[in-house]
């Protein structure tokens, strides 16, 4: 099939890998780097474009201060994309959702499937939640064919400085597990959600959501040791220690943040603090059956990937 | 002296669209009905439809209020015999569906869907005489039809309750069916008693019984009516403030108001007839974000150039060519209402989340990319120190200057300051209007309303007020 294909945010982590995908499919490619909550702009960008499959993967997840950007870029943004692109006469659009619409499971035991409901967590999760109920009303209305993707942390090469300082953290044993460790994430490594965005948009219905991560759920201890296990098979002494620190701080980092984010401010490590000792796992069943998306790459390989672009950039572990 | 003391079977507070069709019913149906009415009564068409005038006579504080809070919201609200209904647009429509079914699962309301409430609907629709226009829009009111089908949106014409003479086509015929014009005299020729210029002070209780209501007449002569049932339909700011007055406990929370922010447009050529009551709205970001045309005086025109009046006001020249739009917004922030002892009207705040100014923006964004479409040359948005803004490339900007410090904000729809349901920490009364805690006192106006409609509240206030007065019936 040779349809054109739109990548918006296509200079971040994730538009990054997709952008590489795609070009190694050698489909016509147009690749937005403007801002897009400027109409002119995403109007541009959709110009001659009938009939293109969009991957809308532009969204603000840490902003630098002011929570007021994950509404602007997150849903004002997507609100733009998807008028545009109905306008431009767009046949396919595949929103990249989190997990954050639905906050965390109670008991490490669950994990949220497609029919969990919206339980937002603070001004990203909302931001998140309206944004897909947008998707999910264009595609409703009939003008746009939508489908929704949503992606748990991800891990991979072009990881962002945060990612790094994880890894340096770890590598000293200074990254604390907070309470028993036995919390568990979803992860998903950056090419296994790009093989998963291309089969939604070859093959998901439309109005649908998917989670796509990587095969299973790991304990937060598990996490660690994985980065552990990968930084020392590329050579890079490590430690075996590990710090431990109880889970309430969790609690209070998660009060600050509350705080903050009510005054309209955002403070990144507060925020990710606050999510350390929480389960937020996801089951792929649904991806598996409708998509036949199989993750490839596991957790121990997707970690030392990372590790090895890390070095291959010259960034300091 | 002893205070004048009338009896009567029920007594309603307040003679708007909840209080008007909540007396007609009653007193049709066999019941010696007193309405109270802080503000005067006056033939519908006693004051210039939206004339300052009409502000002095039929307003609250002369149609300015604002509600505490950063940004503050300016808020109207009618204060006389047919309260808000008889300044408003008159423009209806029916719920929407899905908020309805929302409502019903949140605050868990019996009896409470779509087909439920279809036949008050249709009780309202007809007894309002509700139809479209006789003939073509005025022109500022087309402007969103033009622009928004060149983006290939959503636009409708909004339905009024009007009663057009037949044959006429001039969108300047008809006569807006205000209380005062219907439920009103149905209800004094049902034998219902109006006390105008009479201000309710507090609802007399006895443990769970409401037994009458204390007021206040303008002269300062006070009364008592003693009833077997008392309805509270005095708007959503003074229904709260009464009840907390009278020692009701959880009502004021949980405000909730359609917050607008304003542009004005201005084209190549002038716009006649933008005095007329406009009736397109633009529906394709419904029910979170409603675009529309306000009216136009050259009043409500200066209002806007006037959030920078330096850079704007030479243009005011202008103004035949110009006409105002507005983009609302159902809020995620809430307010509450105060009542404060010794002072009249209650404190209002209303807190507007960063979440909410967004929304704003992009409804001011999408109001440019459509006028623009329709040919605008110059845009003026109600944000301070904002200059005007002459191309689309410009319109990104919107985004950094709709901030708390800048937006002029107001809002004409207020309402979920009591809500009902069975959910008893969420609401301060049943699902049928009876207020937790007492026999026989009841609220039956916007303060019901579980949370924004997201379109012209007029229909939804008056099905809701139907379907409880139904019911008060049925149980009786």
């Amino acid at each position: 099939m040779t349809a054109p294909v739109i990548v918006t945010g296509g200079s971040g982590w994730l538009g990054h890998a997709l952008v590489k995908a795609l070009e190694a499919d050698g489909r016509p490619l147009r690749v937005f780097q403007g801002d897009v909550r400027d109409p002119v702009a995403v109007a541009q960008l959709f110009d001659g474009m009938q009939g293109a499959s969009v991957f809308h993967c532009a969204g603000v997840i840490h902003p630098l201060r002011a929570t007021r950007e994950f509404f602007d870029v997150n849903v004002g943004g997507t609100s733009l994309v998807l008028d545009h692109a109905r306008r431009a006469g767009v046949g396919r659009l595949t929103y990249v959702s989190s997990n954050s619409p639905f906050g965390y499971r109670r008991s490490p035991a669950e994990t949220f499937d497609e029919a969990a409901p919206y339980n937002p967590h603070l001004g990203y999760g909302v931001s998140k939640m309206e944004a897909e109920q947008l998707v999910l009303r264009a595609g409703a209305h009939g003008a746009l064919h939508t489908v929704v993707v949503r992606a748990p942390w991800f891990y991979g090469p072009g990881q962002p400085e945060r990612q790094t300082r994880f890894f340096r953290a770890i590598r000293r044993g200074l990254f604390p597990l907070f309470g028993p460790g036995t919390n568990r994430r979803s992860l998903v490594y950056t090419d296994n959600l790009v093989d998963g965005l291309l089969r939604a948009d070859a093959a998901g219905a439309s109005g649908r959501s998917y989670w796509i991560a990587d095969a299973r759920p790991v304990t937060m201890a598990e996490v660690h040791d994985s980065v552990r296990r990968a930084l020392a098979a590329e050579g890079l002494e490590t430690t075996s220690r590990q710090l431990r620190l109880p889970g309430f701080l969790c609690e209070v980092a998660g009060w600050a943040d509350t705080l903050a984010q009510k005054a309209g401010r955002y403070v990144q490590p507060v925020h990710v603090l606050s999510e350390m000792n929480k389960t937020i796992a996801c089951t792929i069943d649904r991806a598996r059956d409708e998509l036949g998306y199989e993750p490839r790459v596991d957790l121990d390989e997707g970690m030392r990937r990372s590790v090895r672009w890390c070095i291959d950039q010259g960034i300091e572990l | 002296m002893s205070d004048e003391r009338i009896t009567a079977d029920v007594v309603v507070v307040g003679s708007g669209a909840g209080g008007a069709l909540t007396a007609a019913t009653l007193a049709e149906a066999g019941l010696d009905v007193v309405v109270l009415e802080e503000g005067p009564w006056l033939e519908a068409d006693a004051t210039e439809p939206f004339s300052k005038a009409e502000m002095t006579a039929k307003y609250r504080d002369r149609g300015i209020s604002v509600s505490l809070g950063q940004p503050p919201v300016a808020y109207v609200e009618g204060r006389c015999v047919g309260g808000s209904t008889e300044i408003n647009s008159g423009l209806y429509h029916r719920t929407p569906p899905e908020l309805v079914s929302e409502w019903r699962r949140d605050y868990d309301i019996d009896d409470f869907d779509v087909d439920d409430l279809a036949v008050h609907y249709e009780g309202v629709e007809k007894a309002l005489t509700v139809s479209q226009l006789p003939g073509p829009a005025p022109a500022h009111s087309s402007m969103l039809d033009t622009g928004g089908g060149r983006l290939g949106w959503d636009v409708v014409q909004v339905p009024r309750w009007m009663a057009y003479p037949e044959g006429e086509t001039s969108f300047r015929s008809g006569v807006k069916q205000t209380m005062t014009r219907t439920f009103i005299p149905r209800s004094t020729a049902a034998g219902a008693r109006i006390i105008a210029g009479c201000r309710a002070t507090k609802v007399l209780r006895r443990g769970s019984r409401a037994i009458g209501v204390a007021c206040v007449r303008d002269d300062g002569r006070r009364l008592v009516v003693d009833a077997d049932h008392v309805f509270v339909c005095a708007g959503p700011i003074h229904t709260p403030a009464l009840l907390q007055r009278s020692g009701v406990r959880g009502v004021g929370r949980g405000l909730k108001m359609h917050v607008t922010i304003k542009v004005v447009a201005r084209f190549a050529d002038e716009v006649p007839g933008s005095d007329a009551v406009p009736v397109h709205q633009v529906k394709e970001f419904a029910p979170d974000l409603t675009l529309g045309t306000a009216i136009s005086l050259p009043g409500h025109i200066a209002m806007t150039l006037a959030d920078d009046w330096a850079t704007n006001g030479a243009d005011m020249d202008d103004w035949r060519r110009m006409a105002v739009y507005y983009a609302a917004i159902r809020t995620q922030g809430a307010g509450r209402v105060i009542a404060v002892p010794g002072i009249k009207s209650p404190f209002v705040t209303y807190q507007v989340t960063d979440r909410d100014l967004s929304h704003l923006a992009r409804g001011a964004l999408a109001l440019g990319e459509l006028l623009f479409a329709a040919g605008a040359q110059r845009l003026y948005p109600s944000i301070a120190d904002t200059p005007p803004i002459d191309r689309p490339d410009d319109l990104v900007r919107l985004w950094g200057a709709t901030t708390r410090g800048r937006a002029s904000l107001m809002t004409i729809h207020l309402f979920s300051s009591v809500r009902m349901g069975e959910r008893r920490d969420r609401t301060g009364t049943n699902s049928f209007g009876q207020v937790w805690g007492f026999d026989n006192l009841y609220v039956n106006d916007a303060s019901l309303i579980p949370d924004a409609p997201g379109v012209n509240p007029q229909g939804t206030v008056m099905a809701i007020a139907a379907r409880n007065c139904q019911r008060f019936l049925a149980d009786r």
